[in-house]
């Protein structure tokens, strides 16, 4: 392997070079070989706030990656997570300790999601005094207000929510943006940095005649009045347009609020989804109904109200931009669906209202601004943004990822840094080449999809169950990552670094030429200097060192050699 | 002490690791480390020295290691290590490299019984007798020294970077030009090394040196004018025309 003296890049396993947040799987996964819970969820904390609510939804990317599946199929690392974190909530809520503000600069961040909220946390920790305000009468944006409560309960969102609070967070409910306040507002009240975390609110619409008829709602609106508990009325059948994970939302929601069919019209075909395939399977589960190839040309009224949906067959054509085949439209082919409700799920475009006049980017098609992709600044100084408003409608962990980069960007912004330079990069390794001799052990801890009413003993007995099986899962990791910063709990590696003792280093440079990770650089002194978040700490260096001048903190030679001698006696 | 056990020290590297299995002899004291490119030759040749009977080191199977190379490294250092043993008179088998896998299909209690097998086979370590002892532990002590000298540690710590790459000139080194060069090296080492254990006691001559050695006049006073030049040796006195040298402490 060539070995690559880039400094800032970090070289990680799959899972966590998969994962837009890099979330620590391969850490939490060998803690939970070892049955440490508690430091599981922590470490999961420590990348992201969100272990109860991504243990649920997430569309685990970690899980595509993961190593496992060139053996059999991959670890179930999404279950896992849900495991933890719930075994915890379960063992009574943890209550964290509020972190002092080192910082006076104040900062806003508009929009309690998913990008807020963690670029909110992520200050916190920082040591910033942060503001989240929010429109909406609650936080947690989309994970509260469009994912229903049978996918994410609510209590999950507002206990992890909770926790963020706990931490020192200021969350302001029912502020709107543009209306309240604004980014003028907000400057002269002393906020020192702005985080926009709008997302994209607006439903996408259909574009063909007949939308204004009672009784074509928006997927995103229906889930929302479901959500905040209004009276939502569903027909007897109803039609979701469209494919991707609010569809299969929305159909399933409507079937669960007594809609005798539900059918959801798909352009493409099944290949082509955007859903996530448990989900379809768990739509159709309950009973929703699926045509593909098939796009509406318009929706037929009577007396003001949905009567029908007129579609047209499609057949696919070449693949276009996005590497899905584009769908054709197949003449004479026009066929009509008696329904009484549709529910256009075609995703969703930030409200034009909801963007400041000064940023709105007037030349793209749909309301959006103009977003540094690496710095998630704005043409605003200090004015930052991320999330939905920047990718278009994403996933969650995506929003936290973004979060997490404005956090980065904003401290380095207040605290007069370059923004740009330096920024992590990140690489992906294995030190498993060989599958040849790995053993087959079929994947087979799911979380059960709902949870039985029981007992309290029951449900004690059944948690610990849950926990067996899931350590058995955990044992299906290959910790094929470059390294353990898994066992961080252990005695023999915590934090275990090497340390340079500069009186006896004399440039030699072998240490970096040993070390497999390229922490080790010589400085303008000629002299090793050991990047800490390189160091993985298996001490080869100090093995290697002519002048023994590395030593490592946890392990030296003389404490290895009195192991090794322990037991000879005389 | 138990007459009849035999000290190993088994080097383990925590990935190869697997607790259930570990039903092995008492007679093997397993040290784990994070990776067994951790170990020092000077750490091994140690233990030796203080009277274990045999190392072993287990490690990934390469091409898999969770530190890229760690694995192929350990390798490098027993090559060497072996043909320092071999001059200090001790065996070369007490030292076994193991790749192992916790997924194997032996377990590592059979490769644990298997070396302990081997180990009583070339019996008690020499330097458990006494009669052997005094002259050997010299061999032992200048091979350990040598390991943890500057410049074994430093062709040990380039090797990959030589046989691999090429120099700032551009050359590169075959793997036998390397071997050529180590096993030359550590040769140099070791006498420098014995020399320097030698004359630590009391001031010899070169003549009694050579003696010692079984080496050429010669060859001992060049050695002995090397190690001047880096401050390893010193002139001691002259007893009539014969000079004495005398070790100096090394930093």
């Amino acid at each position: 392997m060539t070995k690559d003296h880039r400094t800032n890049v970090r070289k990680l396993p799959p899972c966590r070079n998969a994962c837009p947040a890099r979330v620590n799987v391969q850490g939490y996964v060998s803690l939970l070989q070892r049955g440490k819970l508690e430091e599981a969820v922590e470490l999961i904390r420590q990348d992201m706030p969100f272990p109860a609510i991504c243990g649920r939804v997430c569309f685990s990317p970690c899980e595509d990656a993961c190593a496992r599946t060139n053996v059999d199929q991959a670890v179930a690392i999404r279950a896992i997570k849900r495991l933890v974190a719930d075994v915890e909530r379960e063992h009574g809520k943890v209550k964290p300790k509020p972190i002092p503000k080192v910082h006076n600069e104040r900062v806003a961040v508009i929009g309690a999601g998913p990008a807020g909220l963690t670029a909110a946390y992520e200050l916190a920790k920082l040591g910033y005094p942060v503001t989240v305000f929010e429109g909406m009468a609650e936080p947690g944006g989309m994970m509260r207000y469009c994912i229903p409560e049978f996918r994410l309960e609510k209590f999950v969102v507002a206990n992890e929510i909770e926790y963020i609070r706990d931490l020192g967070v200021e969350i302001k409910t029912g502020i709107k943006f543009g209306k309240d306040i604004t980014i003028n507002s907000l400057k002269k009240d002393g906020y020192k940095a702005i985080f926009l975390a709008i997302g994209t609110q607006q439903g996408m619409k259909l574009n063909v005649p007949g939308e204004d008829f009672d009784g074509v709602v928006n997927a995103v609106d229906f889930l929302r009045d479901v959500a905040l508990g209004k009276q939502v009325d569903v027909g007897e059948t109803v039609a979701v347009v469209g494919g991707g994970n609010s569809a299969i939302d929305a159909a399933r929601t409507a079937k669960k609020l007594g809609a005798k069919e539900v059918l959801i019209l798909y352009r493409r075909s099944r290949e082509e989804m955007p859903a996530l395939p448990y989900e379809v399977a768990e739509a159709e589960r309950d009973g929703v109904k699926f045509h593909f190839l098939v796009a509406p040309k318009q929706i037929v009224g009577e007396n003001g109200k949905v009567k029908a949906i007129e579609c047209i067959r499609m057949r696919l054509g070449e693949p276009d931009e996005s590497g899905r085949r584009r769908p054709v439209p197949i003449n004479l082919s026009e066929h009509q669906y008696k329904v009484d409700m549709v529910i256009p799920a075609l995703g969703q475009v930030a409200e034009a209202t909801s963007i400041p006049e000064e940023l709105l980017d007037k030349t793209s098609r749909t309301p959006s601004m103009q977003i540094d992709p690496v710095t998630l600044e704005t043409k605003m100084q200090g004015v930052f943004a991320g999330g939905d408003i920047a990718t278009g409608p994403a996933s969650i962990i995506e929003a936290v990822g973004a979060g997490k980069k404005a956090a980065v960007s904003i401290h380095r912004y207040l605290q007069g840094m370059d923004l740009r330079s330096g920024r992590e990069e990140v690489e992906e390794t294995t030190w498993v080449k060989n599958w040849g001799y790995i053993n087959k052990k079929e994947r087979r801890y799911e979380p059960p999809v709902e949870k039985p009413r029981l007992s309290f003993e029951e449900a004690r007995e059944y948690l610990e169950n849950l926990k067996r099986h899931a350590m058995f899962e955990a044992f299906r990791c290959l910790g094929c990552g470059p390294c353990a910063e898994c066992l961080a709990n252990l005695e023999l590696c915590e934090g275990d670094k090497a340390v340079v003792d500069e009186a006896l280093c004399i440039g030699c440079n072998v240490c970096a030429v040993v070390c497999p990770f390229g922490a080790i650089k010589k400085n303008e002194k000629e002299i090793a200097q050991v990047n800490e978040d390189l160091c993985k700490g298996c001490g080869i260096c100090a093995a290697r060192c002519p002048e023994k001048a590395i030593t490592m903190k946890k392990l030296p030679n003389e404490r290895i050699l009195s192991l090794a001698l322990a037991t000879v006696k005389g | 002490m138990e007459a009849d056990k035999y000290n190993i020290v088994c080097f383990m590297c925590n990935w190869a690791f697997c607790q259930e299995e570990m039903q092995i002899p008492s007679d093997l004291n397993i040290v784990r480390v994070m990776c067994i490119g951790r170990i020092d030759p000077a750490i091994i040749l140690e233990t030796f020295e203080k009277g274990v009977y045999g190392v072993m080191l287990v490690g990934c199977k390469p091409p898999d290691c969770h530190y890229i190379d760690g694995n192929l490294q350990t390798e490098r250092a027993v090559k060497m290590l072996r043909k320092l043993l071999k001059l200090t008179g001790l065996e070369t088998e007490r030292i076994k490299l193991l790749w192992y896998s916790p997924t194997d299909e032996k377990t590592f209690a059979y490769y644990a019984k298997k070396f302990l097998k081997e180990i009583k086979e070339i019996g008690f370590s020499p330097l458990r007798r006494e009669a052997q002892k005094s002259k050997l532990l010299v061999n032992v002590l200048a091979a350990k020294n040598a390991a943890s000298d500057f410049r074994l540690r430093v062709l040990l710590g380039r090797e990959k970077e030589l046989t691999e790459g090429v120099n700032v000139y551009g050359e590169k080194l075959s793997v036998e030009e390397f071997d050529a060069l180590l096993d030359e090296i550590v040769t140099e080492e070791f006498v420098r090394h014995k020399i320097h254990v030698l004359t630590k006691t009391e001031p010899l001559s070169v003549k009694a040196l050579a003696d010692v050695l079984e080496m050429k006049t010669a060859n001992v006073l060049r050695h002995i004018v090397n190690m001047r030049r880096k401050n390893m040796i010193a002139l001691d006195h002259v007893e009539g025309t014969t000079p004495l040298y005398k070790a100096l402490e090394v930093k």
